[in-house]
């Protein structure tokens, strides 16, 4: 009933976008109140259409329809199609992307309340970027997928610049948010032309984009293998660039540029999150081989573990949490890159022991999947909380914070919930996922490559950063001294603000329980049929394995230990109010001047080598490019021309009106032409 | 009898000299001269031909030939002298004639 309406779900925020370009202007609040009905009414279509399909006959069988768009010339077999397609990972993804964005956009009624007319121009953009993901989410083939990537690229590039034309904190906060646009995306761009290429590989082998070809078992056998890899290792280029994974992270910290309410967006609803949707879409695809699986896992985590580093010592509320972004990011990827390779090996083994790697592998999307469900709750709240506070304090230095907690106590309690939540504080939402995550790497390791023994070393460490990192800005934030910008700090933020922290602050506690009423079971993969959904509920085993795991346990004392380090180095007053200086932490890292905190401080030279890279190579081929425009090409041009005009100055010359010289040729061309008339005779022997 | 090719030497000598003169002398009387010497040429050549090959029509046409050499004279002399009454010159190279061209 409602299913067949699934187009409907980007559709209104898409409708927004037109009526706030048009008319926001003189709508109450600039089209805001607009953008919210768009968001919600998108919300209430996923709820509806989730409730009809998994109660429906048709589960766990994605329901997909679509209708022709156009056929590549020549080739009558290649059909494009657009359409939807529904399955258990559609529903959830539609689910939490609109429901936050629609929290989201109602904080930003109270963000962005003092941004005046250009207020039109963020709801236009944010619906549009919203539009971006729920298309991406519901596209029932690659290429419909492809547009809407490419849509939500351009309106993170919008966003992210926002204040490139005037910033709050001055010029050079608006050239700063312009060249980070800029950075967003090129980067990214890098990713999508490895997508785009995978994408042209995978309609070369099937002749087709659609999900419900490509996922086919007999199909995937069909193709050739070695193709595939190669496809799958393309398509996942883009999800490094979208996901924001090592080597290409560097531009999701410089995001932070926009404002406070677009990065929630993109790191929580929408952006890097498609990414991973990406990877969970394709793991049809991506099983099919064990090497590409490790390679997924090995980069996710590579970059769970060196953004965590990298957020040890960020001074700026915002990257702290961008880096905590990118290094959960890690998480999902390595969750996903562990269980899939499991269940790659036990394709490839077949059988009984087959059979238990597949069961033990599938666990590995769920665990992916639902630490992006988690986390998209919990960062969307602390990024909200962030949002307050900047609000309050109109600095995102977190030494001119401090002591907050009395200030606006609901902030600091969301925040503080939402800490606990990614720090894997256990029975919040993030310490069900995330020990899950690890849980399979162990496995991974256990069962196969000792590559996965390694990173689950790297993610159990990842883990204590993450609980050291996350306190360590929780305390400076709200505990302590205050600093120069808390003595003026405004007190808590308008209601528009603090009643979706709440509502989120909600989510982030229990959203972990959710798998405990069929979450699991909506998001489990089966090995056989390729399909989502379905699986029997084994939330309460999942739990129930975690506790009696003595890994776990590791994981809990480290996090623990985390929060305490945090809070020995960064949670007392420190006597000396103005300077600030943490005495402990100071002396831990030499005042700054220690080899690490250097390289910390400088993100690991990332920025640096893009730079380099991009300078020199780029420099290098625009030189020449340059060359061979102007000499080659203008200078065959310009030859050309001057030939001509030369060759017509010498013939000219000719021309000078003396009949006498005419005439003179004439009598050279008469003779000439008897000459050869006499020569031409005498040889055909006419005389 | 004088051979034929003495007639045609006689022709082609004269043709020489008055394309010779005709391309090269500035002074216009002078190449509306050179121009009646190769006409006078050509027409040693015909009448040559007719009486060796005994045929009237060589002469006849040297008489066609010389009217309307003369009548062609007769139009270049009067341009000349109304050219040299407005200008003063008969030197084709002059300016003051150049001017004339167009």
């Amino acid at each position: 009933m409602f299913i067949e309406y699934t187009w409907l779900v980007p559709l209104l925020p898409m409708l927004c976008f037109i009526i706030i370009g048009f008319l926001g202007r003189k709508t109450p609040e600039k089209g805001g109140y607009i953008a919210i009905a768009g968001a919600a009414g998108s919300f209430l279509m996923a709820v509806l259409i989730s409730y009809e399909y998994l109660t429906g006959d048709a589960y766990p069988d994605p329901v997909s329809s679509s209708i022709q768009w156009f056929i590549i010339p020549g080739n009558e077999d290649y059909v494009l199609n657009l359409g939807y397609y529904v399955d258990g990972l559609t529903c959830v993804m539609m689910l939490f992307s609109s429901a936050i964005s629609t929290l989201i956009f109602i904080y930003s009624i109270g963000y962005m309340g003092d941004q005046g007319p250009r207020k039109t121009r963020y709801y236009a953009e944010v619906s549009l970027f919203l539009t971006g993901m729920l298309g991406l989410i519901v596209s029932s083939n690659f290429l419909e997928m492809f547009i809407f990537w490419e849509v939500m690229g351009l309106c993170s590039y919008l966003l992210i610049g926002f204040w490139s034309f005037r910033h709050p904190e001055g010029d050079d906060a608006s050239v700063n948010a312009a060249s980070a646009a800029k950075k967003a995306f090129l980067v990214t761009r890098m990713g999508d032309v490895c997508l785009m290429a995978g994408l042209f590989i995978l309609l070369g082998e099937f002749h087709s984009l659609d999900y419900t070809t490509l996922f086919d078992p007999d199909n995937i056998a069909a193709v050739n293998s070695d193709n595939l890899t190669l496809a799958m290792l393309l398509v996942f280029g883009g999800v490094i660039g979208k996901s924001a994974q090592f080597p290409l992270h560097d531009w999701l910290p410089d995001a932070m540029a926009g404002p406070t309410t677009v990065s929630s967006l993109i790191h929580a609803a929408t952006m890097v999150k498609a990414g991973v949707y990406l990877v969970a879409r394709g793991w049809p695809l991506f099983i099919q081989n064990p090497d590409v699986m490790l390679f997924v896992g090995i980069i996710g985590g590579i970059t769970a573990f060196l953004a965590a580093t990298m957020a040890l010592n960020n001074m700026n509320i915002k990257k702290v949490l961008a880096y905590s972004t990118i290094s959960q990011l890690g998480y999902m990827i390595l969750g996903l890159g562990a269980g899939g390779y499991l269940v790659a090996l036990g394709i490839q083994m077949g059988g009984e022991e087959g059979a238990v790697l597949m069961a033990a592998g599938t666990a590995g999307f769920f665990a992916g999947c639902f630490h992006m469900v988690n986390h998209a709750f919990f960062k969307a709240l602390l990024f909200m909380c962030s949002g307050s506070v900047i609000h309050a304090c109109h600095t995102e230095d977190m030494r001119l914070m401090g002591g907050l907690h009395k200030h606006m106590k609901i902030t600091s309690t969301a925040m503080l919930l939402g800490s606990l939540s990614i720090a894997g504080f256990p029975l919040f939402s993030g310490f069900w996922s995330k020990d899950l995550v690890l849980e399979i790497a162990m496995d991974a390791g256990n069962d196969g490559t000792v590559w996965f023994t390694v990173l689950w070393v790297l993610a159990v460490v990842t883990a204590f950063m993450t609980a050291f990192y996350m306190f360590r800005m929780w305390f400076m934030t709200f505990m302590g001294s205050e600093g120069h910008n808390a003595q003026h700090c405004h007190g808590e933020s308008p209601k528009s603000m603090t009643v979706p922290l709440m509502i989120l602050a909600v989510f982030a506690v229990g959203s972990g329980f959710l798998a405990l009423f069929g979450l699991d079971g909506i998001l489990s993969f089966d090995p056989i049929t390729y399909l989502v959904g379905g699986g029997h509920t084994e939330g309460f085993e999942y739990f129930s394995e975690l506790f009696t795991n003595p890994y776990t346990w590791l994981t809990i004392v480290l996090a623990l230990g985390g929060i305490g380090i945090a809070y020995v180095m960064y949670g007392k007053k420190s006597e000396d109010v103005e300077s600030k200086t943490f005495a402990l932490a100071g002396k831990f890292n030499k005042n700054g001047n220690a080899w690490l905190y250097k390289a910390l401080t400088k993100r690991w030279w990332f920025p640096d080598l893009y730079n380099q890279i991009s300078w020199k190579l780029g420099y290098g081929v625009a030189k020449g490019v340059n060359y061979v425009d102007r000499q080659v090409i203008d200078g065959t041009v310009n030859a050309l021309s001057s030939s001509v005009v030369g060759g017509g100055d010498v013939l000219s010359k000719v021309q000078t009106g003396h009949v006498q010289s005419y005439s003179s040729v004439v009598l050279l061309g008469i003779s000439v032409l008897s000459v050869l008339l006499l020569i031409i005779a005498m040889v055909m022997g006419g005389i | 009898m004088i051979p034929i090719e003495f007639f045609l030497l006689l022709g082609g000598i004269l043709f020489i000299i008055g394309a010779y003169g005709a391309l090269t002398k500035s002074n216009a009387i002078l190449v509306l001269m050179c121009i009646e010497l190769m006409l006078n040429a050509a027409n040693i050549n015909f009448v040559a031909f007719g009486a060796f090959n005994g045929d009237v029509m060589g002469q006849a046409f040297v008489v066609m030939t010389i009217s309307v050499a003369a009548a062609e004279v007769a139009v270049g002399i009067a341009i000349l002298l109304n050219a040299y009454k407005v200008r003063k010159t008969t030197e084709l190279d002059d300016k003051q004639l150049q001017t004339m061209r167009w």
